[in-house]
């Protein structure tokens, strides 16, 4: 069989570092997979888009390297314990896809999903994950959420809030809420806004509470594909039973994992509502005329792409028209954006285990929307809020990090 | 992981070699893992490093690799190699000839923290930058100030200025701005030694950057096309021609691709090319028309580029690897075609009248221009060339399997007749391998209008699967035929490589007998330890004793199949 020719698709959970045999093999170092699409650079500075190549300036960090690596390692060129440094080059991506999505465009290969196939077979081997990660494996197989809280505190965040209880009652649409949101009380106010505007829209909503679980996506990131596959089966079951046509999500990782890998995994059945990101549901609302919005907010942004609903998914434009949407916000462009979009540093679980390089890479992001002169740079994902936020706190000329939902609720026509 | 195949074991710098380097770069900057040398081994396009690489041969394994911030901390290096006798070879993005070729440890200089546009002097139209610099970036910021270098390489604008100096720099608007070696103003080296060399009138302090022949003699000819063997560059600056476009590219209509979508190939296909630029795309009824047809336009003295990609567009301009197959199966693309770049530089009536010459020889030559009426489907296809014609994104498409062997003459416009036939005679000797260039078999030869057509670059590769050792070295063979064919039909060098690389350097003396015994005396004075990119350029004696019978006994048989002697 040549290089070619088609072979027998497999899911990609099922998939092994050999199946890439090829594609390693023919890795052409054209290193587009560290810089961005060239009709789009607009200056020296931003020209680079792999967050850990453009911090340590050798290969095996990026997605080139990794596929070198690959290649060694398929041909056992050398083994875990001759390199115990991979590790470490394997666990610095933030999985941001920025060059996947360049190889595919250029060469038609697949450096991302190399690197996330090497963390599976290294934490299949036990040579992976970093140990900061084995702390969330646990954490989600014992609380179904990576942050170590008990199930129990769940829906703190929904206190007073009016949404049904998706257990007990029919609900058209389901606010997936997603752990982070949940359970770290600096973001409830993104899941009370949702709900609030959602509620406000007139949208028939539930949740699931205390037994909503993880969605998987850390989980699967890191390589841990078992405690993914079993993860997800119980929420496609869970979902499923509960008779939901939408489920809406606010977090990139959960609404990927619904909407991609879960179709990834070999025997799952497939998952029937249909699942939305806050902002194309928001967007849909407002298109229809649904969500009242009075007042103005005289305001100049900036909007980050998260990189698990931007590139991965192509959810570019409904947070912009969202923007637009608002009267007196003046949305404007960072150099970088889009397909092309610079990672906020917080993805894939580097932050987790180099937060000092995630930070890194939160303030490079920063820097670059401060060149625009927005007093703020929006978003929605709360691993880029989190990171960018965090990294805003420590500049001393920081710029403001928001959520969509955190303009929205200000001109939300709301007694 | 299975850990019954055999291992690969790199050689490691002795202690005291890898203490004083780390002196030098500090321990962040300095790294011997076994992953991370092996990210600095396999290149893109060298088929023997692929094969090298199937035999698991150890000595493509550097021991070490190190990144200096500045010329100074390069020179330190090589000082360091010096003292020790450590081979070093200077490193960017790796796509050609840079492998290590000895048994030694090999210390790799990879210049990428030396990322820096040091400065663009607008008044003087001339920018200086540091070896990791790319034609991407350098355009990007001086096209804002109305200004440009010239062009970008076929190969994309990812690669570095520094390195294109060591190779030629070919870029498709040559016709107007000629190779990047006529387009630079000075370069700062360390040569072997370590010594710090600076070409041109800069090399005069305070003098500036304005002329690149300096007081004379003219040491930046000496180091043009030298592959790393006469030094490491750090700095080049480069002239700069003023740029009638855009600030920056405008958004493609089509919108940005996400992964799920990504090879819709409404995503590589700009509306036009950028303001005061045109494309067109002619097609001819066969190679002798369009071969005069380019002959008349280059010597008109319009366009800025001028060049026939043939087949070439099946790859640059496809978005997967199946469409490209698919296309070049069905032919999708004219089998005798050609592009014109004109740019509107000097007044709002120079395109009309261009236009007016340009439709003039293409009509004289039977010529049909690709248009909303005659083949439109092409011609959509072809749109992702209105920006890459002055910024090469695509370029590399044609490597996605493995480019390995390319035959590069250079030469009048009719050698583009030579190149076929001779094409043609290796199709027929050894076959075909995964995916073969026809060439210009039964279609238009690459052929890149130079320097207002005074000559011509040719083009003709495979690809070979690189997952299969006989298939590479079946396209290796046909680049030593090639060789051994251009010199029998006393065709011109090879441009960039080949002829002027190890082993041809040493197995084709007559590309260049007095040239070539000239560099292997100057490199006995600039690299009186030979540990500057050993093997590339123009090998020692010692290094012509070691190097391998096979290859050797490889490149006299197909000497002896063009009726040359054997070289021992």
């Amino acid at each position: 069989m040549t290089y070619y020719e088609k072979k027998p698709e497999k899911k990609f959970f099922e998939k092994e570092l050999e199946d890439y045999r090829d594609s390693v093999w023919g890795c052409a170092r054209c290193n587009w997979c560290q810089n961005q699409w060239g009709w789009n650079v607009k200056s020296a500075e931003f020209s680079e888009i792999c967050p850990a190549f453009h911090e340590y300036r050798i290969f095996p960090y990026s997605g080139m390297g990794k596929m070198h690596i690959a290649r060694a390692i398929i041909e056992g060129d050398f083994d875990y314990d001759d390199a115990p440094e991979v590790v470490k080059f394997l666990y610095t991506c933030t999985t941001c896809g920025a060059c996947e999505m360049n190889c595919q465009r250029l060469q038609d290969k697949e450096p991302l999903q190399v690197n996330e196939v090497l963390r599976a077979r290294f934490v299949r081997d036990g040579v992976g994950p970093m140990p900061e990660h084995k702390n969330l494996i646990k954490s989600v197989k014992n609380y179904d959420n990576p942050w170590m809280q008990p199930r129990t505190q769940r829906d703190r965040w929904a206190k007073k809030l009016p949404i049904k209880d998706a257990n007990k009652e029919k609900v058209e649409t389901l606010f997936f809420v997603g752990c982070t949101s949940a359970f770290d009380n600096t973001q409830w106010h993104v899941a009370q806004n949702t709900a609030t505007i959602l509620l406000k829209s007139g949208v028939d909503l539930g949740m699931l509470g205390k037994n909503e679980i993880c969605c998987g996506s850390p989980v699967a990131r890191i390589g841990d594909r078992e405690t993914f596959i079993a993860l997800a089966k119980r929420n496609i079951e869970l979902l499923n039973s509960s008779g939901v046509k939408e489920i809406v999500s606010f977090c990139p990782g959960c609404f990927r994992a619904m909407t991609h890998d879960y179709k990834e995994i070999p025997g799952a059945p497939a998952l029937k509502a249909r699942v939305f990101h806050t902002a194309e549901y928001i967007d849909k609302l407002i298109t229809e005329g649904k969500l009242p919005i009075k007042g103005e907010l005289r305001m100049r942004v900036t909007w980050h792409d998260p990189c698990h609903l931007g590139r991965h998914l192509g959810i570019y434009d409904p947070p912009r028209r969202i923007l637009q949407a608002i009267p007196g916000v003046e949305l404007v462009e960072m150099e970088r954006i889009k397909d092309q979009s610079w990672c906020c540093g917080g993805g894939g679980g580097a932050r987790t285990a180099f937060m000092d390089f995630a930070q890194k890479t939160a303030t490079k992001r920063l820097r670059e929307a401060q060149k625009t002169g927005a007093q703020s740079i929006v978003t929605s994902c709360p691993f880029c809020e989190q990171n960018l936020g965090d990294a805003a706190g420590k500049m001393d000329d920081g710029i403001e990090v928001l959520d969509l939902t955190d303009l929205l609720i200000k001109v939300l026509d709301i007694d | 992981m299975n850990t019954t195949k055999q291992k690969v074991i790199q050689k490691k710098l002795p202690r005291e070699v890898y203490n004083a380097l780390k002196n030098v770069v500090g321990e962040q900057w300095i790294y011997e893992q076994r992953s991370v040398v092996e990210t600095y081994s396999k290149l893109s396009i060298e088929g023997f490093s692929f094969i090298k690489k199937h035999n698991k041969d150890p000595h493509v394994l550097p021991a070490c690799v190190v990144l200096p911030a500045s010329t100074e901390e390069t020179q330190a290096i090589v000082r360091i190699c010096n003292r020790y006798q450590i081979p070093f070879i200077p490193f960017t993005n790796g796509q050609v000839f840079c492998n290590p070729t000895t048994p030694d440890p090999t210390l790799i200089i990879h210049l990428s923290r030396m990322n820096k546009i040091v400065r663009i002097d607008v008044d003087n139209m001339n920018a200086t930058v540091q070896a990791y610099v790319d034609y991407g970036q350098l355009q990007a910021e001086t096209m804002k100030r109305g200004l440009w270098n010239g062009g970008s390489p076929l190969a994309t604008s990812l690669c570095k200025l520094g390195s294109q100096f060591a190779f030629a720099g070919l870029w498709q608007t040559d016709l107007k701005y000629g190779l990047l070696n006529r387009n630079v103003v000075s370069v700062k080296m360390v040569l072997p030694d370590g010594e710090i060399l600076t070409t041109g009138s800069r090399c005069i302090p305070k003098a500036g950057d304005f002329w690149e022949y300096g007081p004379g003699p003219d040491l930046l000819g000496l180091q043009r096309s030298g592959i790393g063997t006469n030094g490491i560059v750090t700095e080049i600056t480069l002239k700069l021609h003023p740029w009638v476009g855009d600030e920056a590219f405008p958004e493609v209509p089509g919108g940005r691709p996400s992964l799920r979508d990504v090879h819709e190939p409404k995503y590589d296909s700009p509306a036009a090319p950028l303001k005061n630029h045109k494309l067109y795309w002619i097609e001819y009824q066969d190679l002798e028309s369009q071969i005069k047809a380019m002959i008349e336009i280059a010597h008109s003295g319009i366009a800025i580029g001028l060049n026939a990609t043939g087949v070439y567009s099946a790859y640059y301009c496809s978005q997967t690897q199946d469409m490209t197959v698919e296309r070049c199966k069905n032919k999708f693309f004219p089998p005798y075609n050609c592009y014109v770049i004109l740019a509107n530089i000097t007044s709002d009536k120079q395109i009309e009248y261009e236009e007016k010459v340009l439709q003039q020889i293409v009509k004289e030559h039977g010529g049909t221009f690709l248009s909303e009426s005659y083949k439109p489907e092409v011609l959509e296809a072809l749109k992702p060339w209105n920006y890459d014609c002055i910024r090469h994104s695509t370029g590399y498409r044609m490597n996605r399997k493995m480019y390995a062997n390319a035959w590069l003459p250079q030469g009048p416009f009719e050698n583009a007749f030579k190149t076929s036939r001779e094409w043609k005679k290796a199709l027929e000797l050894f076959g075909e391998v995964d995916i073969t260039d026809r060439g210009g078999a039964d279609d238009t030869p690459f052929v890149y209008a130079l320097q207002r057509g005074h000559f011509c670059l040719f083009e003709t590769d495979n690809y070979p699967d690189p997952t299969l050792p006989e298939e590479i070295m079946k396209a290796a063979t046909y680049g030593m035929y090639g060789a051994a064919a251009f010199i029998r039909n006393d065709m011109g060098p090879m441009l960039m490589a080949f002829l002027n690389a190890e082993p041809f350097t040493t197995m084709f003396p007559e590309a260049g007998p007095n040239a070539h015994l000239f560099m292997r005396k100057i490199r006995k004075v600039f690299d009186p330890n030979s540990v500057a990119s050993p093997g590339r350029q123009v090998f020692t004696e010692e290094e012509w004793q070691q190097f391998p019978k096979e290859i050797k006994t490889a490149v006299n048989k197909m000497r002896q199949m063009q009726g040359l002697t054997a070289v021992e």
